[in-house]
Parts: structure tokens; C-alpha cells; sequence
């Protein structure tokens, strides 16, 4: 997995590159998780993320109740094909914020 | 066409991505839809994160190999995973419930969705976890 974060003001957009599996889910963590606690707006690219298992999921799950918890958000931005799939698959379409 | 064609990974979570390169090589070779073999690569890969999750729980380093096969039999796919890691306890193994919205859990339930039948098996020998996946794919 490769990264690249450019910031704005409040919002941070992570852009994610590769595929999202449990070997990388702490290195997820470690980039998003402190934006969070910065109560940066998050948006996270996911337009070059061709694979993501349950456990990227599950970092995605953290972050958007890490954020909610604190008083801002995570938004997911261009979200590929395959990423979308696991997504609906988990039902969390309405639940996350897509856009 | 019918086809047999198995790997050992070290039991780790570098491994996952080899595990995910020799299921699509395979399914590459039986020609399958791009959606369906996305679908059958991500069970694979969750049973084999299970198998490092779960069979291999505190364990960090391990030289320990994990099997994986793949065969197709007059359309019926069957994947096998084979560990040496704890017994599973199939009654403990349980998805959570998709209105309980929390990170884990979701792995068995993509498997679930994924596969026809889910089945632990106890017939092996040289191996303590047997887990046989499969589909058949005339309905697909």
C-alpha cells in the first residue's frame, strides 16, 4: 500500500494506492487515526485501491466512529469498482460517507 | 475443464498476497468471470487470514506452512485449506450481526456470502484444520 496525504485547511485527503489487506491495516491506521484525533475533516481517495478485505473494512469502520466520536467526519471520495463491492457486501453503504 | 493445482504460505499476513496472486492465477486459467473470480479471491483470502487471525493466534513467528488447493470437478469448485494451528472450535465461530456496526467479525460473513457451503472437516491426518470452500459454478 502506498500513500499520499495533501492537507487544506481542516481537511486532510489521504490518497490510498494498492491493495488493503491485514498486513497493512496498522500502517492504515498509523496515516488516518492521527488526523482524526487532529479533528481533521478525513477524506479518504480510494480511486487506485483495487482490493479490500475485511480487515480494510474494519480500519474504515474505526476511523468513521473514531471521527464521530470526536466531532468531525471521514468521507470516502471515488471509491473503485472493487473497493464499492465489499462495501455493499458489508452493508455499510448507508452507514460510512460516501461520496 | 477440470483442474487440480494446490500451495503451501507460511502462516503470516505477508503471505496473503501470494495467497491472492496463486488464486487468480488459477482462475485465470478456468477463464472466469472478473467479478466472480474477485469474489472467490476474496474468500480465499479471508479463510486464509482466518487461518493466521484465529489458528495461529499469538503465535508471531512461525515456520509453519498452510496448504491451500484449488480443484474443479465437473464445475464444483473446491477449495481446501489445510494448518497445524489451534483446533478450530466451530462453535465459535460466528459472524457478527451487520446492524452491530463494528470494525471485525466480517471476514466468515464475506465467506458465507461468497461460497455454497462452508465445512470443517476431520479427515486429516498430517493436518489439525481442514476447511473445504466450495461452489458450484453452473449457477453462476
Amino acid at each position: 500500500m502506498a500513500y499520499n496525504v495533501k492537507e487544506d485547511g481542516n481537511i486532510a485527503t489521504v490518497y490510498l494506492d494498492g491493495e488493503i489487506d491485514m498486513d497493512v491495516t496498522d500502517k492504515a491506521k498509523e496515516l488516518i487515526m492521527p488526523l482524526i484525533e487532529a479533528k481533521k475533516e478525513v477524506h479518504l481517495n480510494l480511486k487506485d485501491v483495487q482490493y479490500m478485505d475485511s480487515s480494510g473494512i474494519s480500519v474504515l469502520i474505526e476511523s468513521h466512529q473514531k471521527a464521530m466520536e470526536l466531532g468531525t467526519k471521514v468521507i470516502l471520495k471515488e471509491i473503485s469498482k472493487s473497493v464499492l463491492k465489499v462495501i455493499m457486501m458489508a452493508k455499510l453503504e448507508q452507514i460510512l460517507n460516501l461520496e | 475443464m477440470n483442474l487440480s493445482e494446490s500451495k503451501d504460505f507460511i502462516v503470516n499476513s505477508g503471505s496473503l498476497k501470494d495467497v491472492r496472486l496463486f488464486s487468480r492465477d488459477v482462475f485465470e486459467k478456468l477463464n472466469l468471470d472478473k467479478n466472480l473470480k474477485e469474489e472467490l479471491v476474496l474468500a480465499i483470502a479471508e479463510a486464509a487470514q482466518n487461518i493466521v487471525k484465529h489458528a495461529y493466534k499469538g503465535i508471531e513467528d512461525t515456520d509453519d506452512k498452510m496448504q491451500i488447493k484449488i480443484s474443479l470437478n465437473d464445475n464444483k469448485l473446491e477449495i481446501g485449506f489445510f494448518d497445524k494451528g489451534k483446533p478450530v472450535v466451530e462453535e465459535n465461530i460466528q459472524h457478527r450481526q451487520l446492524d452491530d456496526i463494528k470494525p471485525g467479525g466480517l471476514g466468515t460473513f464475506f465467506i458465507n456470502q461468497i461460497m455454497d457451503d462452508v465445512v470443517f472437516k476431520k479427515d486429516q491426518k498430517k493436518w489439525v484444520n481442514h476447511l473445504v470452500l466450495t461452489k458450484n459454478l453452473s449457477n453462476n
